[in-house]
Formats: structure tokens, C-alpha cells, sequence
């Protein structure tokens, strides 16, 4: 039951998000600040959850050959830099990872 | 963007269930949120038996970046009527609000775009269901080699890679993640949140001290 609470309470939030200024409320009823603010939540939130995902391996962080994914994670954006195209970042990355664990496992 | 659509569809699905949830449970969650991260975040909450209000206000973080696309997306759509909206708002995701902006930003007729983005929606969404439908039936039977889950880490840098536009989105991106990996040991994975309200906080003191400088 807990776990069906948590599915709708997580369905309500990504929707009134989602809903916001589109279906509620006009965006310039609010301050110049706010929306500011609103402007670094993307780059904030997409590095907060996918560097850890590159330097951490199993809770401590890892920058050596035991850790093949932060050197992946990093041909990958470099890659993405480059060519600015996202498919190019995840199949470069995941062609990367592979190799690597080929080479080293 | 579907290239990458299917496997981090696919990995949602597989995390689900590793986490404890029913197909049925996983299936509506997908259906409900349509929000991969959110998906991720709540499986893995849903894992450690978090208390509810907790898995819901990590979501809530993950989230915040819709309120900016919502703010965005208000003026392209504020003629249609109230159902429309609502429609849009459901089926709205990074991939969709992106492309939608480049159209809707675009020279030319403009009476019909809210069809093209809803066609786009659309088909990322019944491509993102059958993705996490194939997961969730495949559930913790995916070899763990194949690491899967990386491609859910490509997901998070290829949408952070054209995010990074200016210096402050840079610092709000640094010190974020820095943040992130101090904070990586508490419960909860609070890291993210704490980390994303200093990258915040970092983007917007950039920012001010450049406005401040003209």
C-alpha cells in the first residue's frame, strides 16, 4: 500500500511540475529572481546526479582503471562537446565502457 | 533522442522491479509519471523502504527543472484552451520541451505546432512505455555485464552537456556535482538535493556579480 501512496504522490508532483505556469500560472506574475533561479536547475540537477554516477563505485570515489565508467562518462562528453548531438553521447559512451571492460576484465 | 529513449526506458523498468515492485506497480508508475529520473529516483527509495514523504520530495527535486520548461513553454501555448494544456503538461519531458522550443521559436505559420509537439510527445511516449513494459518483464534477469545502467548515466550527460551554456551554468554545474560526491554518504540520497540548491545558489551568485559588473 506505502509503495502505491509513493507512486501517485510521485505522479502528482512530476504533473503539477509539468503544469506549473502552462495550465496555473502566468510566469511573469512571479520575480525576476525566481526565474532566474529556474534557469540553473538543469545544469544543477543533470550534474548532481550523473558525476557521482562517473567518479563514485560503490560509495567512495574511484578514479582509477578499477573504475572504467568515469573514463568512459568523460570520452562521452567529450564526444558530446564535440558533436553536440545526445544519441552520439550515449553510444559513444556505452561503446566506450564496453571496450574497456573487455580490455581490463 | 529515441536511441536513447529505449534502454533508459528499459533500465526504469528493470529498476522497478529490482526494487521490490510489482509489474503492475512499475507498469503505473511509468504510465502515471512518464518521468524517467523521477521513475529512477522513486525505484531507488522504494528499495530501501524510504518513508514516503521522502521518496515524493526527491522526486519533487528531480523535477524542479519542469517548472523552468513550464515557464518556457507558457507563452507558446497560452492561446489554446485549458485542456490542451493539460495534455501538453502531461506529456511533456526534457526531450519533447526541447525540440518543442526550437519549433515553437521558429519563423511561420504558427496554428498548428502544438499538433507537431504533441505528435513528438507522443511518440516518445508509447516508445517509453514499451521500453519499460520489456524491462519490467524482463525484471533482474538482464545480465549485470551488459551494464545497462550506464546508459542511464549517458542519459543524465547528454541532457547536462547542451544544459551548460554560460559561465554560471558552468559553476552551477561544478559546484553541484562537487556537492554531490561530499555529500555522497547521506541518507536518503538528500546529496541530490542538497547539491542542486548550491549549484543553484552558485549559478544565480555568477550571475548576480555579472550583472553587478556592467
Amino acid at each position: 500500500m506505502t509503495v502505491w501512496i509513493a507512486i501517485v504522490g510521485v505522479s502528482l508532483v512530476t504533473f503539477l511540475l509539468r503544469a506549473s505556469f502552462v495550465v496555473f500560472a502566468d510566469p511573469h506574475r512571479f520575480p525576476h529572481r525566481f526565474r532566474q533561479a529556474l534557469v540553473f536547475v538543469p545544469p544543477a540537477v543533470m550534474a548532481a546526479i550523473a558525476i557521482p554516477g562517473l567518479l563514485l563505485l560503490h560509495g567512495h570515489l574511484d578514479l582509477t582503471l578499477a573504475n572504467p565508467r568515469w573514463i568512459a562518462g568523460a570520452l562521452a562528453m567529450a564526444v558530446g562537446i564535440w558533436l553536440r548531438k545526445p544519441v552520439a553521447i550515449i553510444v559513444s559512451g556505452m561503446c566506450a565502457l564496453w571496450f574497456l571492460q573487455w580490455l581490463l576484465g | 533522442m529515441l536511441i536513447g529513449t529505449v534502454p533508459f526506458g528499459f533500465v526504469a523498468g528493470v529498476a522497478a522491479i529490482t526494487a521490490g515492485m510489482t509489474p503492475l506497480q512499475g507498469i503505473a508508475l511509468s504510465v502515471l509519471s512518464f518521468s524517467g529520473i523521477a521513475q529512477l529516483i522513486a525505484s531507488q527509495l522504494i528499495a530501501v523502504d524510504s518513508p514516503v514523504i521522502v521518496t515524493v520530495a526527491a522526486a519533487f527535486v528531480v523535477s524542479l527543472r519542469f517548472l523552468m520548461y513550464s515557464a518556457a513553454l507558457s507563452p507558446h501555448i497560452a492561446h489554446l484552451p485549458r485542456k490542451w494544456r493539460t495534455l501538453l503538461s502531461y506529456v511533456m519531458t526534457d526531450q519533447s520541451f526541447a525540440a518543442a522550443i526550437r519549433h515553437f521559436s521558429a519563423p511561420g505559420e504558427r496554428r498548428h505546432r502544438h499538433w507537431h509537439f504533441l505528435g513528438a510527445a507522443l511518440t516518445l511516449y508509447v516508445t517509453w512505455q514499451a521500453a519499460v513494459a520489456f524491462g519490467v518483464l524482463a525484471g533482474a534477469s538482464v545480465p549485470s555485464a551488459w551494464s545497462l545502467d550506464f546508459a542511464v548515466v549517458l542519459c543524465f550527460i547528454a541532457l547536462l552537456v547542451p544544459a551548460v551554456k554560460s559561465r554560471a551554468d558552468l559553476a552551477a554545474a561544478i559546484v553541484a556535482a562537487v556537492v554531490a560526491l561530499v555529500a555522497a554518504g547521506l541518507p536518503y540520497r538528500l546529496s541530490l538535493v542538497v547539491a542542486s540548491i548550491a549549484g543553484i545558489a552558485a549559478g544565480m551568485a555568477i550571475e548576480m556579480k555579472r550583472e553587478a559588473s556592467k
